[in-house]
């Protein structure tokens, strides 16, 4: 059973189709690739996906329940977390507390067991690799680990599905490789995550299965293998290029 | 049937004229994305200005007209938004709304100033009131058919500005997105301040237009609550759209008719009713209204920023403040001290407002109003004893406290559900309900069940004002002004330590979460509904304390004590002084609840017993009104406040002990000569201020290092923002970033390197498949 279904999204900004009967699906365990030249749609779908978007046509359904018309708040709490690809750290707060309070928030869901949020912070900071910036303010740190921090402020609400949206930009080759596994680790303990990265290397290492996001529609979906070879795939890009 | 024509020929006029007003608002909102408080009292002006010219200097109508419509209002406009908005940028959204509520107030301060209030204006129709035309039996001046052409021809003009002209266009592109206006090639700075110079022609001619209307009267305090009408109608179109806004101003003027023409003359709150119903209608869409899109971060980086201080700290300040406050009272009259009383009461209130826009990002216009509430319920509920003996029992507060709590959630539930200027609206509609309707309710009702006949606003025989007795608990009663003094301070003291508390909890933490970016915060699960409505009622309770203790020192109160623009004006000096920090809302709360209001009778009481030079000391006076408006509109240069810069400086005196040890020296010194009478208290009070900001210039004067030091505290990339841009400060960028000589380096504010956020446009840059390609597949 998929972690994460989106059933023939649409979405339209006035006259602009950002998206077109969109589908795609995530399973637990595994990471799956969404690819796709800027102005493609992605960003959009994860909007959709956590609510904060409402689709003008399609379902989005997690854990097999229908969340179309839920609540981003409801969602993250069945479950869903994300990054942003356009940074939205809280600005006020240092890397510790970025972390912590994500644990705040998700002990006051009221259901559930609390988590320890001390403890959790500690781990997850640990797990991340951000000890030696857990002091600093989050305005004051390079533009690759402050997404890394959001990964980890993902984390610590403990969830089963993980939208990451370009979180290797910016980072630096040594940070990526690291960065890949930290992915990798993440899906064998039983995450779902779906990635969108304009990193190739990466995406095509970490990735399950691979989905083309083109111009709004699914342009092609399989192993990263296939899709390399996929003529329609290669003049996409090279069209965008030209 | 006539009557109906009447009233509805002049309900679509007051329409008219209100959706002129509101498509000028609509205006500015969009193309600067700043929302303008002061577009009723530029409305204001301009009819002042209009009346000067028509009246004062006799010219004819149609000079006057050009003169205020072709040059007074588009100047005005244009040099607001280059002097004033355009440093507006990425500052939170308070600040903004503090800067249009401190220029709303200044232009107020400065008609008053200008045109004695006390004196009656009148300015008559065009044409006269005799010329008049009928229409179907109804008569119509030619001044109210003049105004609805006006508004017919404004919504066509409008109309086809956006979809003719290019940069009319180009204007509506910016509302969603100011980049597109780059890429058409228009300058965004040029669009906005075109956008003003229009927004306030709009506003000026809805000024004209609307006295003669209403009545004749000329009165600076309606004409700027014009803006009230405006945004009812504005709201209709979510603030976006021109064509809802004029449904939504005809709406609202043929209601506003209606309520005029078909309530019996006995029903005396119909009058109220109806300067009421904008707010009232407000309620109702704001209500309607679809939830608002989550915002993400509207900024990458906004330039307030806040540091936690930690509880000892905080529990150190307390008890200084404290000793202060015990030490001054020894300085003091009986009156001086119910003055001091009255301002840390402000404080307490102010304190409302740290929690609310300081921590968690809302606002509340109103913070007086609540306290009204509050005063009402003890009022009504809580007194014991009659006449001198009678004092307020500790039962009576709370009661009052809990229900402005809840008053607090039903006000702000509507708009809570949408952006933070939403609630900012509300709460200022709100405010202006109760001072209109429920505050002017000095008759007596019968109550059917109990038999019993009140009133809300009155202490009987139909006067319009509240005898407010101290409190007394057990042993302790407030009828002793020191009791009262300090009581208040450790009042304020608590709540203070309470809030440093709140902010290093997880409530805290969520709260700032919550400011910093909602669409983060409820993606992790968070509701802000819930949130939003916990702060707001929590707020709206200390806002109530604050209120009651108020009324208490003040002893009686009438309805100018809770007035809209008290409210605003104790917000923008928090603000000033410093939103995020209790210590800024104990200087803004002293600085509105007393500070002002002496320094202005000390110049008066200077002018009148100086008669040579009278005229300085009373536009000293005057100037003294209009600088609270002035330092408002400064708060866009530094959005963190001053409380905490001059902390800060002091902060730098550790290093050197002995200039701290001088500057204490001086001080008990002066009060010493103070207390033995040798030193008038206020001299006491300026020289003090003026050790205490000279003190860390002295200190930085033995240290020439130190600026150099601070500097290079200031993280790179926020170098320039908050300092001049020098070559100094260029030289230390380009050694940081290796730069050898002297580089053409951008020097723009907004030019700040920010790799991430750079994604998400519309151009399709395709990302290096073919990079990865060839290692991939392991
Ligand atoms: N709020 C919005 N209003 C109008 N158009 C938008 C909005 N957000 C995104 N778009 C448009 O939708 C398309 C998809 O954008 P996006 O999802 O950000 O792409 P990606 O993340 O793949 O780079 C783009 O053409 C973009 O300009
Ligand atoms: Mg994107």
């Amino acid at each position: 059973m998929p972690a994460l279904e989106v059933h023939e999204v649409s979405v339209r900004f006035g006259g602009t189709r950002a998206l077109q009967d969109v589908n795609i699906t995530v399973e637990p365990g595994s990471v799956t690739g969404l690819i796709g030249p800027n102005g493609a749609g992605k960003t959009t779908l994860f909007n959709v996906v956590t609510g904060l978007l409402s689709p003008s046509g399609g379902r989005v359904r997690l854990h097999d329940r229908d969340v179309t018309g839920a609540t981003p708040a409801r969602r993250a709490r069945m479950g869903l977390a994300r990054t942003f690809q356009r940074l939205e750290l809280f600005t006020s707060l240092s890397v510790r507390d970025n972390i912590r309070v994500a644990g705040d928030i998700r002990n006051g869901w009221g259901r559930g067991h609390r988590i320890n949020v001390a403890k959790e912070t500690e781990r997850v900071l640990e797990l991340t690799g951000l000890g030696d910036i857990a002091g600093r303010d989050v305005a004051d740190i390079p533009t690759g680990r402050a997404r890394v921090v959001e990964v980890a402020r993902a984390l610590m609400t403990q969830p089963t599905v993980l939208l990451l949206d370009e979180p290797a930009a910016g980072q630096t080759e040594q940070e990526t490789e690291t960065f890949g596994q930290l992915l990798g680790r993440l899906a064998a303990d039983g995450l779902a995550i779906c990635l969108v990265e304009h990193d190739m290397a990466l995406v095509m290492r970490v990735s399950g299965i691979l989905h083309v996001l083109d111009y709004g529609q699914i342009l092609a979906v399989g192993r990263p293998e296939q899709i390399q070879n996929d003529p329609a795939v290669i003049a996409a890009y090279l069209g965008g290029a030209a | 049937m006539h009557l109906f024509l009447t009233y509805t020929i002049f309900g679509l006029v007051l329409g008219g004229v209100y959706a002129i007003a509101a498509s000028g608002l609509v205006l500015t909102y969009n193309t600067s994305g700043i929302f303008n408080f002061a577009h009723g009292a530029e409305a204001m002006l301009g009819a002042f200005v209009y009346w000067e010219l028509r009246y004062g200097w006799g010219l004819p109508a149609p000079v006057a007209l050009i003169l205020v419509l072709g040059v007074f209002g588009p100047l005005m406009g244009g040099v607001l938004y280059l002097v004033i908005m355009r440093g507006l940028r990425e500052t939170a959204e308070v600040t903004k709304v503090v800067v249009t509520v401190a220029l709303m107030l200044g232009m107020l301060y400065l008609s008053e100033w200008f045109w004695n209030p006390q004196k009656d204006r009148t300015v008559v129709q065009f044409f006269g009131i005799t010329s008049q035309v009928k229409i179907f039996g109804a008569e119509v001046s030619t001044h109210e058919i003049i105004a609805l052409g006006c508004a017919v021809l404004i919504g066509l003009g409008l109309r086809m500005f956006f979809y003719r002209f290019r940069i009319g266009v180009a204007m509506r592109g910016a509302v969603d997105d100011p980049g597109l206006l780059q890429l058409n090639g228009h300058n965004p700075e040029r669009v906005a301040a075109l956008s003003w110079a229009m927004g306030s022609f709009l506003a000026v001619l809805a000024g004209v237009l609307l006295p003669p209307i209403s009545g004749g009267a000329l009165q600076a305090n309606a004409l700027t609550l014009l803006v009230l009408d405006a945004f009812a109608a504005a709201v209709f179109g979510r603030l976006r759209s021109i064509p809802r806004t004029f449904v939504g101003a005809l709406i609202l003027g043929l209601a506003a008719s209606y309520v005029l023409a078909y309530f019996p003359k006995t029903w005396q709150w119909a009058s109220n009713f109806r300067v009421s119903l904008p707010m009232i209608v407000l309620f109702v869409v704001l209500i309607v209204l679809p939830q608002d899109r989550l915002r993400g971060a509207t900024v990458a980086r906004t330039r307030e920023r806040a540091h936690v201080p930690s509880m000892r700290s905080a529990l150190i300040a307390a008890v200084g403040l404290l000793a202060v406050v015990i030490l001054l009272r020894q300085l003091m009259n009986d009156s001086d001290i119910t003055t001091l009383t009255v301002g840390m009461t402000f404080a307490v209130i102010a304190l409302s407002l740290t929690l609310l826009s300081g921590y968690a990002g809302e606002m509340n216009l109103a913070a007086v109003s609540f306290g009204a509430i509050a005063t009402m319920i003890a009022f009504h509920i809580g007194i014991t004893g009659h006449g001198l003996a009678s004092r307020m029992t500790l039962w009576g507060i709370v009661v009052g406290v809990a229900i402005t709590a809840l008053v607090g959630a039903v006000v702000s539930l509507p708009a809570l559900r949408l952006r933070g200027l939403y609630l900012g609206l509300a709460t200022m509609a709100f405010g202006v309900f109760l001072t209109d309707m429920v505050l002017m309710d000095s008759n007596l009702h019968k109550l059917p069940l109990f038999h019993t006949k009140f009133s809300l606003f009155s202490a009987g025989a139909g006067i319009n004002s509240l005898v407010i007795p101290p409190l007394k608990v057990g042993p302790l009663d407030l009828h002793d002004g020191t009791s009262f003094l300090v009581t208040s301070t450790i009042v304020f003291a608590v709540i203070g330590i309470g809030l440093v508390a709140l902010r290093n909890s997880s409530y805290g933490r969520r709260l700032t979460a919550m400011k910093d970016s909602p669409a983060a915060s409820a993606t992790l699960g968070q509701s802000l509904l819930r949130l939003k409505l916990s702060v707001f009622m929590l707020s709206a309770a200390i806002a109530g304390l604050g209120g009651v203790m108020m009324s208490m020192a003040l002893g009686s109160v009438t309805p100018d004590n809770f007035s809209i623009f008290l409210s605003l004006s104790l917000l923008m000096l928090t603000v000033v002084a410093g939103i995020s920090y209790v210590s800024g809302a104990l200087a803004g709360g002293l600085l509105s609840g007393v500070g002002f209001s002496l320094i202005v009778t000390t110049f008066h009481n200077l002018a009148s017993n100086h008669g040579s030079v009278h005229g300085l000391f009373s536009f000293l006076a005057s100037f003294a009104t209009v600088s609270p408006a002035l330092i408002g509109i400064g708060v866009g240069r530094n959005p963190s406040g001053w409380v905490h810069d001059m902390i800060g400086n002091f902060r730098t005196l550790r290093t050197r002990p002995w200039v701290l040890a001088g500057g204490a020296v001086v001080e008990v010194l002066l009060y010493v000569l103070s207390l033995t009478k040798v030193l008038g208290h206020w001299w006491f009070a300026i020289l003090t201020f003026v050790v205490l900001s000279l003190l860390p210039m002295v200190g930085q004067m033995a240290d020439p290092e130190g600026r150099r030091r601070r500097a290079a505290e200031v993280p790179l990339e926020m170098v320039g923002i908050d300092s001049p841009y020098d070559d100094d400060l260029r030289l230390t960028l380009d050694r940081a970033l290796g730069i050898e000589e002297l580089a053409p380096v951008p020097t723009s504010r907004g030019d700040r390197p920010r790799t991430a956020a750079a994604g998400g446009g519309n151009g399709r840059v395709a990302p290096p498949l073919s990079a990865g390609v060839g290692d991939a597949g392991a």
